[in-house]
């Protein structure tokens, strides 16, 4: 009993003095880490130049996040685990066959207007790496600057014998799709290209100077179910592998870093959308639900391409539930899901919008200070009706 | 009574325990070797010293009398010598301490008060037992800082109609109250009775937790004599904060700012009952306090009875084998770090060794939401946290965040490491602190 005794007010350590285990760093490292494996998927599928895109979108971000907290000293800026991780995202989401500026353009504007404006983590409105990619379409696109076909009809695929270490720039067309697996590579060519499904199922829905037959003869061009599970057809560099996205993302829903009704909101909304969505018959009419005009097989079959073939699940477990840029409370992200999916079908179907989803998740970011206001009832808050005039 | 179902209440996470190594620990003596007693238990005005310096007292003898109401009378919980006047620590708001004078209690005598029973509370009326209780100088061992003839009061002036007496103790480590029940469960449900008889309640209820039923058979039996409903609840944290434990035991919901009198629940701790037994029945004064000693470091973990006035850093020094990195008095959750000069009270309910839970200075809140959503009160945690940061006092009053419970979930959850629950509890006390002042 030999110490002074503390004063009265003295600075101690205030409670709880138990802590979870979690800190803000863990939640993007797991997240990065999950995002790493639809990465993988895309490295197996469009080869080596996929990792160099990634390493540079992911060395951007984080060297223009150093670069803006040296010159503002923010210290909500200094977040270069985030970066990162908006980095990969943004790499997720780019097309495989860019060349080396896109994700570099991307990056910059990903995290300077759609991060680093706002005043950082926590406090942007958009979606990052989204921003990024919605800068990349408008930069790279034709009216301002098209050296990079961006939406061109045919995307290219890895053929089976030079899968990873195969040059995705050498590339030709397919002659007759049957399935990935039987694709080979002879002489120089290291890919072959195909048609991405969006733009064979767009066919259906949009003005055609030659509509499509019916939903089951234009399914028929598509690549088998297998192939758009594993991931082995044209599309962006994370978002074709839907196991991998699955996978990922249901440890993450698991690890409660991303709500569980956002994501499945998103997907029901976008699949309810696209099996009542009228489609156009051979005669140039509208016809309503067409998961019941050709049988419900076919109707299935036509619903569950739509919401695999794309970037629906990328944007529903890894874009959406980004955790800035979402509402906070469970119903409100609900209710985001349900808009993002919906909203982003209807772009599939009748746009010719090369990001759908990720356009939609855009547009409902700029919601979510408005679904912030639901919130339930404070314990012992009276409730409106009850409230003393 | 017709059985009823009790729900739940939204938010609230289920914390890791830790209880194994104390919760079979039977309470037992700890030898002290001085006390320093604090003239000023409550915050008004000191009792003024009966002894002199050099006086010899015995066990429950009077060493400082008080005539306000909001203070109580000192007694000695052990034979000794008087010693000096010193100045000691006691608990107070806002997990922070209150300096208070105090007598020192030297060359203590291991001798006990001896029994009493010169009243009949099985037959005395409610004014019988209130002037008695009066006269007992009880302090309340959780909940205001009062002393509880006027926590009585206060209960029949809001006529309230239902009294629980709240056993959860789900925070982790803490045993004191689950010992008090397993082994004295007579005296908490005898003490629980004879306040139910003072207040006139048409309701008694005794919350347990459902894991540990098996340690109150007995307390359970006579609480079934003495028409006391034992109630046994899942230990999902925070039930044994007030306002949940009264609204999933009730399903009224406490008014934010007050305290559970305003949907007319008093509500009690089995700490409380025993002392309310102990002096109604048996005549013995309220001078010692079940401690649990645990956590990190603490070489014989356990359930010890303690006479206030024991210097709580020396007791757990003791204990220890090693220095803790971080000393506690209370729960984990929302105790307070134990300052040096402090003093064992009817408070003490652990003195724990902890980790150093920090982790870094805090970063921006991602929005992640874990606060809010497991924040049993539904507030928003985060939005608090900005107000807070802006100092916008009239913000967090629209939001309510008086209804705050101090559970602690929102700190323990948050990955950005703010401290949540304090800003929460000062903004808090600063809308409470203006209501006070407007009101004449
Ligand atoms: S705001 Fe209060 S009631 Fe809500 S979790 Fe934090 S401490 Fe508990
Ligand atoms: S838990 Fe922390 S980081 Fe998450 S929303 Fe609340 S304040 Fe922000």
């Amino acid at each position: 009993m030999t110490q002074a005794p503390t004063q009265p007010g003295a600075v101690l350590t205030k409670p709880p003095f138990l802590r979870a285990p979690e800190a803000s760093r863990t939640i993007l490292l797991v997240i990065f880490a999950c995002a790493c494996l639809p990465l993988a998927a895309g490295v197996f599928f469009f080869g080596w130049r996929v990792i160099i895109l990634t390493a540079i979108s992911v060395a951007t971000c984080v060297g223009v996040e150093s670069i803006y907290y040296r010159l503002t000293r923010q210290p909500a800026l200094r977040r270069r685990t985030h970066a990162a991780l908006m980095g990969l995202l943004l790499a997720l989401t780019l097309p495989p066959f860019v060349p080396w500026y896109v994700p570099l353009a991307g990056g910059v504007i990903a995290i300077v207007i759609g991060k680093a404006i706002f005043g950082g983590v926590g406090h942007f409105l958009w979606q990052p790496a989204l921003v990024g990619r919605l800068a990349v379409v408008v930069l790279f696109a034709p009216p301002l600057w098209s050296v990079v076909e961006l939406t061109r009809p045919a995307w290219p695929v890895l053929a089976v014998n030079r899968v990873i270490t195969g040059d995705i720039a050498n590339v030709r067309p397919a002659e007759r799709y049957v399935s990935w697996r039987d694709t080979q590579a002879t002489g120089s060519n290291d890919a072959f290209e195909l048609p991405t499904p969006r733009k064979i199922l767009r066919e259906l829905t949009t003005d055609q100077a030659r509509p499509p037959e019916s939903i089951g003869e234009q399914l028929a061009k598509l690549p088998s179910a297998w192939d758009i599970i594993v991931g082995a057809y044209g599309g962006g560099i994370g978002e074709t592998c839907s196991l991998a996205i699955l996978c990922a993302g249901l440890y993450l829903i698991y690890r409660n870093y991303v709500n569980g009704y956002l994501s499945g909101m998103m997907i029901l909304a976008a699949a309810v959308t696209a099996a009542v969505a009228p489609v156009r018959t051979a005669a140039g009419d509208f016809r309503w639900l067409p998961l019941l005009i050709e049988g419900s097989d076919v109707g299935f079959l036509y619903v569950v391409y739509q919401v695999l073939a794309g970037e629906l699940l990328l944007s529903a477990f890894f874009l959406a539930p980004e955790m800035t840029s979402r509402p906070v409370t469970a119903p409100a992200q609900g209710i985001f899901g349900l808009l993002c999916g919906g909203l982003g079908m209807l772009l599939a179907l009748y746009t010719s919008i090369p990001i759908p989803f990720y356009a939609a998740v855009l547009a409902c970011n700029t919601l979510t200070p408005v679904l912030d206001g639901i919130r339930p009832r404070v314990l012992g808050q009276r409730r409106w009706w009850q409230k003393k005039s | 009574m017709p059985r009823r179902r009790f729900g739940t209440f939204s938010g609230g996470i289920n914390l890791p325990a830790e209880k194994d190594a104390t919760l079979d620990a039977a309470i037992a003596p700890w030898p002290v070797q001085e006390l320093r007693i604090p003239l000023c238990p409550l915050p008004a005005a000191q009792a003024q010293p009966v002894v002199a310096p050099g006086d010899k007292v015995k066990p429950g003898q009077l060493l400082a009398r008080t005539d306000d109401p909001q203070q109580v009378n000192v007694y000695a919980p052990l034979a000794g010598v008087v010693g000096d006047f010193t100045d000691v620590l006691v608990p107070d708001d806002f997990f922070g301490w209150r300096s208070s004078r105090a007598i020192v209690l030297k060359d203590l005598q291991p001798a006990s008060q001896p029994n009493r029973p010169d009243f009949d509370w099985e037959h005395a009326d409610a004014a019988e037992l209130l002037e008695r209780l009066r006269e007992g100088h009880l302090l309340l061992c959780s909940g205001p800082f009062d002393n509880v003839s006027r926590w009585l009061e206060s209960a029949i002036e809001s006529a309230a109609d239902t009294l629980i007496c709240n056993v959860m103790e789900n925070a982790p480590l803490v045993t004191a109250d689950h010992r008090l029940l397993a082994e004295r469960g007579g005296d908490v449900v005898r003490g629980l009775a004879i306040l139910a008889k003072a207040l006139s309640v048409a309701h008694t209820m005794l919350a347990v937790d459902s894991q540990r039923t098996g340690a109150y058979r007995s307390a359970a039996r006579l609480a079934g004599a003495l028409k006391i409903d034992t109630i046994a609840l899942a230990p999902k944290y925070p039930i044994e904060a007030q306002a949940m434990l009264t609204q999933v035991l009730t399903r009224r919901q406490v008014v934010p700012g007050r305290s559970t009198l305003s949907v007319r629940v008093a509500m009690v701790d089995a700490a409380t009952c025993a002392a309310a037994y102990q002096w109604a029945a048996l005549g013995l004064r309220q001078t010692h306090r079940v401690v649990t000693m645990a956590g990190r470091g603490v070489k014989s973990p356990g359930n010890y009875l303690i006479p206030f006035g024991t210097d709580a850093a020396w007791l757990l020094a003791q204990a220890c084998e090693s220095e803790p990195p971080l000393r506690v008095h209370g729960s984990p959750m929302n105790g307070r770090e134990l300052a040096v000069g402090a003093v064992v009270g009817p408070r003490t309910n652990a003195l724990l060794g902890m980790e150093d839970s920090y982790a870094g200075p805090p970063t921006p809140c991602i929005r992640c939401g874990w606060c809010s959503d497991n924040c049993p009160a539904r507030l928003n945690v985060a939005a608090l946290n900005d107000d807070f940061e802006l100092a916008h006092l009239d913000g967090a009053k629209a939001r309510c965040v008086t209804a705050c419970v101090g559970c602690g979930i929102c700190t323990y959850l948050c990955p950005a490491r703010l401290p949540l629950m304090s800003r929460c509890q000062q903004l808090r006390q600063m809308i409470l602190r203006e209501a006070k002042a407007a009101t004449p």
